[in-house]
């Protein structure tokens, strides 16, 4: 019985079917896939779901495919897609470090060619914020203001008056003293290996008018500026001496903190808007038990930080009008409300102060209004994903670890950092 | 006599009851969580046992995420890459075994040896490998990848395998007329039986658990397998830990069944295969 | 069968596994060279030779990598062997319940890494872990303890959890060597007085060390790759005190956009691995005697 070569002849038959059927594509309908981290958070879903619904209905003859990822694999995955030159067309990604790798195609041709009417819900910064060499890689989309949100039961219980949060750092600490106890904690210093760290330092940084870099980022001055290195041993301090910070601070990143602050094991916290549906989501006891206010600053005018996801097309798109069609569909003001409704994720465009539905969440229009005083992020360098979520980092963990010697580890960073921006 | 025999009975068994402790505290943990509502499961401080044990997470799971369609593909791929590892680790095992014997040592240090670089770096050449042929998005990039990981332990325990197969069998089925792939098939493999038994278990393992080779290679989803399904359910913004537990405890059903029902043949053909070698 | 004939039907079987070797690992191997001499800045790759190398043997970060993942392994690899042998002695002693007990023992096994991780970051949460819960309330500490935040204790973590999860392979191979022993060398041994410390020593031993070789390489060779547990359980932190060699690649590909660095270093790890393996399989061979290999 010769079962090799039938067998032989089956697998080669079947390699054959499976590589064709591999190979297929849709030939009519452009398919636009896209991919951001997003896709797969639950309270989004309804959302994205409708808004491809309605695009296809809308746009016969394009279909639009997401790609689900984890979020903390979501990079590598665009990463070796666009290496093969076979990414997502429609991606949201750090801007600057794709624009750079050339990952992303420039969008001005698309970008100019709209009405005046359409353009001018973006300002100038905002745009700004998606521009790396002068050329438009993105669509601002949505956002996250960052201010201190606080626990009204909890302050109240410490004798404290809600209506006054604290201004200033020295406020702050005398806050944080109240505020922490046996087992319970005023706050938690976010110090865990993702750039979550980061957007907080940099917040404590700016608040005592100091600044991490140099304007052309070609420099990093945390050492350098004596303000910056001031409030990052202020900052660090309230898991060291000061004690108003839950312990394990290098381990702290967005889901511990806003475990602790949802558990109530933390009076404050410093985060945007979506981090009050996550907790609420968490402990649905904790519905409108929070208020937010300004992060408190030691000058005038500090700024806040605001992150800006945009959306993009990637280099190797073949279907780019198509893709910046969705974009559009998706930037409009429909979905920019829904948004802000279901993950509070918030707007970038400015014509939506008086939409009704923003109008009757009083949360949102208090982070609007601390919005508008805000510098965006991520910094536009190509290597800021490593800074953020490498350097910044370790030396923060390294800072708590060691708070004597938080002088050395911040030069060091300095000259790490300062090479790093110069090796581009 | 007995004494100090029933002292050193008890003794073990102390020692085997909290190793046994320390493996199985996770999964109790995960089956627990599982079970619990949402609310419940950052309480402080935890709870071992709940009145509120429900399966609505799995029945959540169901209902809202493509489970079943996640756990059919991992099947899919992971039998898939188990049939292809077992017919290549047989063929080139017993081919050394019984013509290349010198090269046996060599060829199994130089499987091992393309094992040795992280998958890290070749996740990016792979894809690109896979997206000219076409593949992407296919169980059979997955059963490719797959099949290579188990191979250098797979073809190492056949080797053994074979090697204590002797080879008057091979040279008694040839005089009575058959041929070399007939000896192979009907004759010695079936001798090597457990050996292949352990194989398939080894790589089922491996390909069940996989995941940034899946992660990277499917971008439908309705191509993704149960690993790549779990990630996505760790959102920055929401994490239902109960239902991920599900999926975990999901997941890791049938690779247990599995186990406990073969296990025994993979002593056998360990012990066989790799010791005697 | 004449030789020739031999030859070809030798090639006939060994061919299917090279050209699946050629393909799907070789390419993907080589590809991973070639790019380690390349600067790799998005889609474009310039010639550099060896300066990636350069670059990354004067970085501190390498070596520092290098010490963590020296001492991760070690300790890891040691551990499995000492508990793996342990562990199938004691089920080997006990007659009654041994296939339930490796089967129980099996299981840390069969769950993904990155799964079994993920639950044990979640046992190890200082706040609402159960691990500090029952430290507690038995009274073996006071506050609870941060687990993954400290260097040492983050280290011990990982290297903890990579024994649970890799103890049961070590053991399996264990289990399967002692019943090869023949047992008329147990009762030689008993009859000349031998007690069980003994017994190990002259019986035991001299059979299974070949095994342990065999069992230490192949864990040496796997365990200095893992980076799943600890991507998910520190993520190379706190202050890089758990950056084994597979997590720095990881972050300078993929967060440092440095690929063609990323690969030095991976063929860096590749070298060595390799160095390891040729030189331990080389010292445990003499002893290994004239056995038909």
């Amino acid at each position: 019985m010769q079962t090799r070569p039938i067998a032989t002849t089956v697998g080669a038959l079947a390699l054959a079917a499976l590589c064709a059927g591999g190979g297929a594509q849709a030939q009519q309908p452009i398919v636009l896939q896209w991919q951001t981290a997003n896709l797969t958070e639950t309270q989004y879903e309804p959302v994205w779901k409708q808004t491809i619904a309605e695009f296809e209905a809308a746009n016969p003859g394009i279909k639009v495919e997401p790609v689900l990822v984890a979020r903390k694999d979501h990079w590598t995955k665009f990463v070796a897609a666009s290496q093969a030159k076979k990414a997502p067309c429609i991606v949201s990604v750090d801007l600057t470090t794709a624009a750079y790798n050339g990952y992303l195609m420039p969008l001005d041709k698309f970008w100019s060619a709209e009405p005046a009417d359409f353009r001018k819900a973006w300002s100038d910064a905002m745009l700004s914020a998606a521009k790396w060499k002068g050329q438009l890689y993105g669509l601002p989309i949505w956002g996250g203001t960052y201010a201190e949100i606080y626990n009204r039961d909890l302050v109240v219980k410490a004798g404290l008056d809600p209506a006054r949060p604290p201004k200033t750092f020295d406020e702050y600490v005398v806050w944080g003293k109240k505020l922490t106890g046996a087992d319970h904690w005023a706050t938690a210093v976010v110090g865990g290996k993702t750039d979550t760290t980061t957007r907080v330092l940099l917040m404590w940084i700016w608040a005592n008018g100091g600044e991490a870099f140099n304007a052309d980022m070609t420099e990093a001055t945390f050492a350098k500026d004596p303000k910056a290195l001031e409030a990052i041993k202020f900052y660090l301090a309230f898991a060291g001496k000061t004690a108003i910070a839950a312990p394990a601070a290098t381990t702290t990143n967005y889901l511990e903190q806003t475990n602790l602050y949802a558990q109530g094991k933390i009076a404050t916290m410093r985060n945007a808007y979506w981090a009050i549906a996550k907790v609420v989501g968490d402990n649905p006891a904790m519905a409108g038990k929070s208020f937010v206010a300004p992060a408190p600053a030691n000058v005038p005018n500090a700024p806040t930080l605001a992150t800006v996801t945009a959306s993009s097309i990637s280099a190797s798109c073949p279907n780019p009008e198509a893709a910046w069609k969705f974009i559009k569909f998706d930037a409009g003001r429909k979905w920019a409300v829904a948004r802000a409704k279901v993950a509070n994720w918030m707007p970038l465009r400015n014509d939506l102060a008086d939409d009704p539905e923003i109008k009757a969440d009083p949360m949102l229009l208090q982070y609007v209004k601390i919005g508008q005083n805000a510098r965006s992020y991520p910094l536009p360098s190509p290597v800021w994903a490593e800074i953020a979520a490498n350097d910044i980092v370790d030396a923060v963990q390294k800072a708590l670890l060691a708070p004597d010697k938080t002088d050395e580890i911040f030069r060091d960073l300095d000259v790490r950092v300062t090479r790093k921006l110069r090796d581009i | 006599m007995i004494r100090p025999r029933r002292a050193r009975t008890a003794l073990l068994w102390s020692i085997a009851l909290v190793a046994a402790l320390i493996a199985l505290f996770p999964f109790y943990w995960m089956l627990n969580t599982s079970l619990k509502p949402a609310s419940e499961v950052f309480v402080s401080p935890p709870t071992f046992f709940s009145a509120h044990w429900s399966l609505d997470a799995y029945a959540n799971l169901f209902a809202t995420r493509s489970i079943g369609r996640y756990f059919v593909n991992s099947l899919i791929v992971a039998v898939g890459s188990t049939l292809l590892s077992v017919f290549l680790a047989a063929l080139a095992a017993y081919g050394l075994t019984r013509f290349f014997p010198r090269g046996a040592t060599p060829f199994v240090m130089f499987l091992l040896f393309t094992k040795m670089l992280p998958e890290t770096l070749l996740i990016i050449p792979y894809f690109q490998l896979m997206s000219d042929v076409g593949l992407l998005n296919t169980h059979f990039a997955l059963i490719l990848a797959y099949s290579s990981f188990a191979l250098p332990f797979s073809v190492w325990m056949l080797i053994g395998f074979f090697r204590s197969i002797p080879r008057e069998i091979d040279e008694a089925a040839m005089m009575d007329g058959a041929t070399v792939l007939q000896t192979f098939v009907r004759v010695v493999l079936p001798l090597a039986r457990p050996g292949l038994v352990a194989v398939a278990l080894f790589t089922f393992l491996i390909a069940w658990n996989s995941y940034v080779w899946a992660l990277v290679l499917t971008t439908d989803a309705s191509m993704f397998v149960l690993s790549v399904g779990i990630a996505n359910m760790v959102g920055e913004y929401r994490v239902q830990w109960n239902e991920l537990m599900a999926a975990a405890v999901i997941a890791a059903l049938p690779v247990m069944v599995l186990y406990s029902l073969l296990e025994r043949h993979l002593v056998t053909a360990i012990t066989a295969g790799a010791v005697k070698g | 069968m004449t030789p020739r004939r031999r030859r070809r039907a030798g090639y006939a079987f060994v061919a299917p596994v090279a050209a699946f070797l050629a393909a799907v690992v070789v390419f993907p191997l080589g590809h991973a060279f070639w790019t380690s001499l390349h600067r790799v800045r998005g889609l474009n790759a310039t010639f550099v030779g060896l300066d990636n190398y350069r670059r990354i043997f004067g970085d501190d970060a390498f070596w520092h990598s290098l010490a963590v993942s020296a001492a991760f392994t070690g300790s890891a690899v040691a551990l499995h062997l000492l508990l793996g042998l342990g562990l199938a002695l004691v089920v080997n002693e006990l007659r009654v319940g041994r296939t339930a007990l490796r089967i129980v023992f099996l299981t840390p096994w069969m769950v993904a890494p990155a799964v079994g991780a993920t639950i044990w970051l979640w046992l190890l949460e200082p706040q609402f872990g159960v691990v500090n819960y029952l430290l507690r309330a038995a009274g073996l500490i006071s506050a609870p303890v941060a687990w993954l935040g400290e260097p040492g204790t983050a280290f011990a973590a990982i290297v903890a959890v990579d024994v649970w999860r890799g103890v049961p392979f070590v053991m399996l191979l264990m289990i399967a060597g002692l019943q090869t022993i023949p047992a008329e060398q147990y009762e030689a041994a008993s009859m000349d007085g031998a007690g069980a410390a003994a017994r190990f020593r002259f019986v035991t031993w001299p059979n299974l060390r070949y095994l342990v070789v065999v069992a230490s390489t192949l864990d040496l060779i796997n365990t200095i790759r893992h980076y799943d547990i600890i991507g998910v359980m520190t993520g190379g932190g706190p202050a890089g005190a758990t950056e084994v060699l597979p997590a720095l690649i990881y972050n300078t590909a993929f967060r440092g956009n440095r690929l063609g660095e990323a690969a030095a270093i991976g063929v860096a790890l590749l070298a060595i691995v390799l160095a390891l393996a040729i030189v331990y399989v080389r010292i445990a061979r003499p002893e290994r005697g004239e056995a038909a290999r």
